[in-house]
């Protein structure tokens, strides 16, 4: 579905012009390390590398030989029907927090591995990970993707989603119908909502929109290696809105849901691909703290609006919620 | 003078180690009352290990705002390790319990018990429960 992308495109892209095209290559992918990006702002040098990583992200030509495919192919078998609701109880709202690295996904500093793309949604660069006795140990900055998480009340989820498209293409049978909300102590309430998805990727494959049954993220350059490698049942990307109280505070935003395997850990800590439980659930949401750069195929940094003050009074600038009270059907349509 | 202080003092010292060892875990009054564990946003059973006698029950709440269950089925568990039931005694499972709902088992064979939260499992929710035989 080019036209979800398109009218992004139209309305983030043209009217700031090259102050995004210059954001996007200086910054990273949310506030954190106010110092290092300032250094990367001075640093001509690291705005190259970054600029070059983008454009070497692993599946970019994947994804430009299907964007313009009219008539897709169908999932083998026909279209699969997925619906996942939380009906009672909390989710768990990631914070910012430094992504421990994972040897087998990113390697060590001789032989670095996931270090293209764009930092964040497909890669990690070298220079971004903190170095010990010779082996990667953690990201330099904070992302969504850690240990930390505070449990907020009334979660409810309701995905329906049909993966009938196969592959990426330019237009797409895949459908979406997702929203979820949850509230904080004060009794506000968040929700996301999305019912457009993305036909194509830019960095990486979205298979339509929505996947089924496919291995995500990790070593698999489908998205953030900073989640561990994770069997999925259902994904989706789409774009839709963030509210707060019923209004819209931001919009449209990336939306990416996933039904995985378990990996959190001891404590609720984000597991390494060895940590994995295979017979356990959860549903992740991702707002990622980025929007579509069509025009290069990449993304660029921008916090989403969630509306929900951070203990330091800083806005949080992403949501990454987990659901983990699930019913889930699933048939062939 | 001093003789009888002596009496009286280990005579109450006596008192105090046979009330705690005839009820262990949170009773002071005999082994009828009921052991309370609670379950947390922390993904913890607090206490996570109490001991009680054969007759005793146990009142797990959920003080969180998750749903969580108490789960001792070894055939519901995704790891072995986390999950023990003594020989003769029958699996149980509250089934999800909402934010402040509770939960009772009555524990008749005594032995080690394992159990655990089936959403959070993974995340380390596991308890347990040694049950005494009766005096
Ligand atoms: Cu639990």
């Amino acid at each position: 579905m080019r036209s979800v992308y398109q009218k992004f495109h139209r309305r983030w892209q043209r009217p700031f012009g090259k102050l995004v095209l210059l954001a996007a290559a200086v910054g990273l992918f949310m506030a954190g390390t106010v110092r290092l990006q300032a250094q990367m702002k001075e640093n001509p040098k690291m705005m190259q590398m970054i600029k070059k990583m983008k454009q070497k992200a692993v599946a970019k030509d994947y994804v430009r030989a299907h964007m313009k495919v009219k008539n897709p192919k169908k999932l083998l078998g026909g279209p699969i029907e997925v619906t996942v609701t939380q009906n009672s109880g909390g989710v768990f709202v990631a914070l910012p927090d430094f992504r421990r690295l994972d040897p087998r996904i990113f390697g060590t500093p001789e032989m670095p591995r996931a270090f293209e793309g764009t930092p964040g949604i497909t890669g990690l660069p070298v220079f971004l990970r903190e170095v010990e006795n010779g082996q990667f140990t953690k990201m330099k900055k904070k992302s969504p993707f850690g240990d930390k998480y505070i449990v907020m009340a009334n979660g409810k989820l309701s995905l329906k989603a049909v993966d009938a498209t196969a592959t990426d293409a330019a237009t797409t049978e895949d459908q979406l119908q997702f929203r979820a909300s949850w509230q904080d102590k004060a009794g506000n309430t968040y929700e996301v909502r999305a019912n457009k998805v993305a036909a194509h990727g830019l960095e990486f494959p979205t298979f339509g929109g929505v996947a089924t049954n496919v291995i995500l993220h990790g070593f698999t350059g489908l998205g953030t290696p900073l989640m561990p490698s994770e069997f999925t049942y259902v994904a989706f990307w789409g774009m839709g809105q963030v509210l707060k109280n019923g209004k819209v505070v931001d919009g449209p935003r990336l939306v990416h849901g996933m039904l995985t395997e378990y990996v959190r850990t001891e404590g609720y800590k984000l597991g390494f691909d060895k940590d994995v439980t295979p017979t356990r659930l959860q549903f992740h949401l991702m707002v990622a703290p980025f929007k579509p750069d069509m025009e290069h195929m990449s993304y660029m940094p921008a916090p989403v609006k969630t509306g929900f003050k951070l203990p330091n009074g800083m806005e949080l600038p992403f949501w990454h919620v987990m659901f983990e009270n699930l019913q889930i059907s699933a048939n062939r349509k | 003078m001093k003789k009888i202080a002596l009496f009286v003092l280990s005579a109450l010292m006596l008192w105090v180690a046979v009330v705690a060892f005839a009820a262990p875990g949170k009773s002071k009054t005999g082994h009828s009352k009921v052991v309370h564990i609670t379950m947390t946003n922390t993904l913890k059973f607090n206490p996570a290990s109490d001991t009680i006698r054969v007759g005793q029950t146990v009142e797990w709440r959920n003080t969180s705002l998750l749903v969580h269950t108490v789960t001792c089925d070894p055939k519901k568990a995704a790891k072995p390790e986390h999950v023990a039931l003594p020989e003769g005694a029958e699996p149980f499972d509250s089934g999800n319990m909402d934010p402040d709902a509770t939960f009772r088992h009555t524990f008749t064979v005594p032995g080690v018990y394992k159990y655990f939260c089936i959403p959070h499992e993974a995340a380390g929710m596991v308890g347990e429960i040694v049950v005494l035989p009766a005096k």
